[in-house]
């Protein structure tokens, strides 16, 4: 461990950006580090994992996001990493932001990479589904998210050891939403995202809506039954 | 309720028994597994057989026929059932992540050792 901070790549069929996302880190931010988690990928990006001789886990079955990163969140914990960044492999995000959040770490439990701090959401449809997320959440927790959908948080070792120790809590909004609900505190960070380098996202018109309503069901009534976790070690208010 | 129904009842109750039996014997489903499916064959039998139960609950349920509650009966029992099954689903799901990423994080540390020897 050489560095505060373990940036967490989930990498699932990403041959075609793995490569220029994590060079990037290396090259240019070598100050961090950082750990690939290959979740089963059927294409290359073992392979290339292994050739380039990057720092990766290489999950023997896929296992979905929630767990992958949930990996990520253990190996951090265990190996006592202060922060653990919940990194796309997919070149979306700018790791120029990196820097800026772990600043803002001093300040609070979990940090969100957020494309709408300064700046206005655009309207339409595209960002309907944030928008309905974000009242969801307001109306739960009284918290305003400005960018609740955002794959960029950063998460001190209070928050990373609940990541890493209990079962349903996906790298997604409700899981914020509850960590809110149990005394987290979060701050966001403006950043900018870039579209994919390459490939197609995974989410598309349907998919989004499905996620939407998964995400708004789970904040407004599953939550909140929820049992709330003790946070040992977190951000006072 | 029809004799033709309780007939029928009766057939197919004892025959999941003898199914679920066979099963046990060949170890193809725990015992802990099978206790349910012995139970609730048990009960249709005793139902298929003493129809007065039957038409004494639907009385005092307010339910037309019999029958209708020896559906209603049934479909409560699947529901738990059903309901059950996800529960136990969920925990195979949760049981099984956790061992991939033991696995995952256990094979790592074991490459690190060998790159250090």
């Amino acid at each position: 461990m050489s560095s505060k901070l373990l940036i967490i790549i989930p990498a699932y069929n990403e041959a075609d950006n793995i490569e220029q996302v994590v060079d990037n880190l290396i090259e240019n931010y070598p100050q961090y580090d950082y750990v690939i988690i290959n979740d089963g990928s059927r294409d290359k990006t073992p392979v290339i994992c292994k050739n380039k001789r990057y720092r990766y886990i290489d999950m023997p079955i896929n296992v979905g996001l929630t767990d992958g990163v949930q990996t990520g969140m253990m190996y951090a914990y265990e190996h006592g990493y202060e922060y653990a960044l919940q990194f796309d492999g997919d070149g979306q995000h700018d790791p120029k932001y990196i820097e800026k959040m772990v600043e803002a770490m001093s300040e609070c439990d979990i940090c969100v990479g957020s494309r709408f701090v300064d700046q206005k959401k655009p309207g339409g449809l595209r960002m309907l589904g944030s928008n309905i997320i974000q009242a969801t959440i307001k109306l739960t927790t009284g918290k305003n998210i400005k960018d609740p959908t955002s794959g960029m948080r950063m998460f001190n070792r209070a928050t990373m050891k609940a990541m890493a120790r209990n079962a349903d809590y996906g790298p997604e909004p409700d899981t914020l939403a509850h960590l809110i609900r149990s005394g987290a505190v979060v701050k966001e960070i403006q950043v900018e995202m870039h579209d994919r380098t390459a490939g197609e996202s995974y989410l598309n018109f349907s998919r989004s809506i499905k996620y939407m309503m998964h995400m708004c069901f789970s904040i407004v009534f599953i939550q909140w039954c929820r049992k709330k976790i003790k946070l040992k070690g977190g951000i006072k208010k | 309720m029809s004799l033709v129904l309780r007939f029928a009842l009766v057939i197919v109750s004892f025959l999941v028994l003898v199914f679920v039996l066979k099963k046990i014997r060949r170890s193809q489903l725990y015992i802990d597994d099978a206790i349910y499916w012995i139970v609730s064959a048990f009960l249709l039998l005793i139902i298929s057989i003493f129809p007065q139960i039957a038409i004494f609950a639907s009385e005092l349920l307010d339910i037309q026929s019999p029958a209708n509650f020896v559906f209603l009966f049934m479909i409560f029992l699947v529901l738990i059932k059903l309901f059950n099954m996800a529960i136990e689903l969920s925990v195979q799901k949760h049981r099984l992540n956790r061992l991939v990423q033991k696995l995952a994080l256990m094979k790592d540390e074991e490459d690190h050792l060998k790159e250090d020897r």
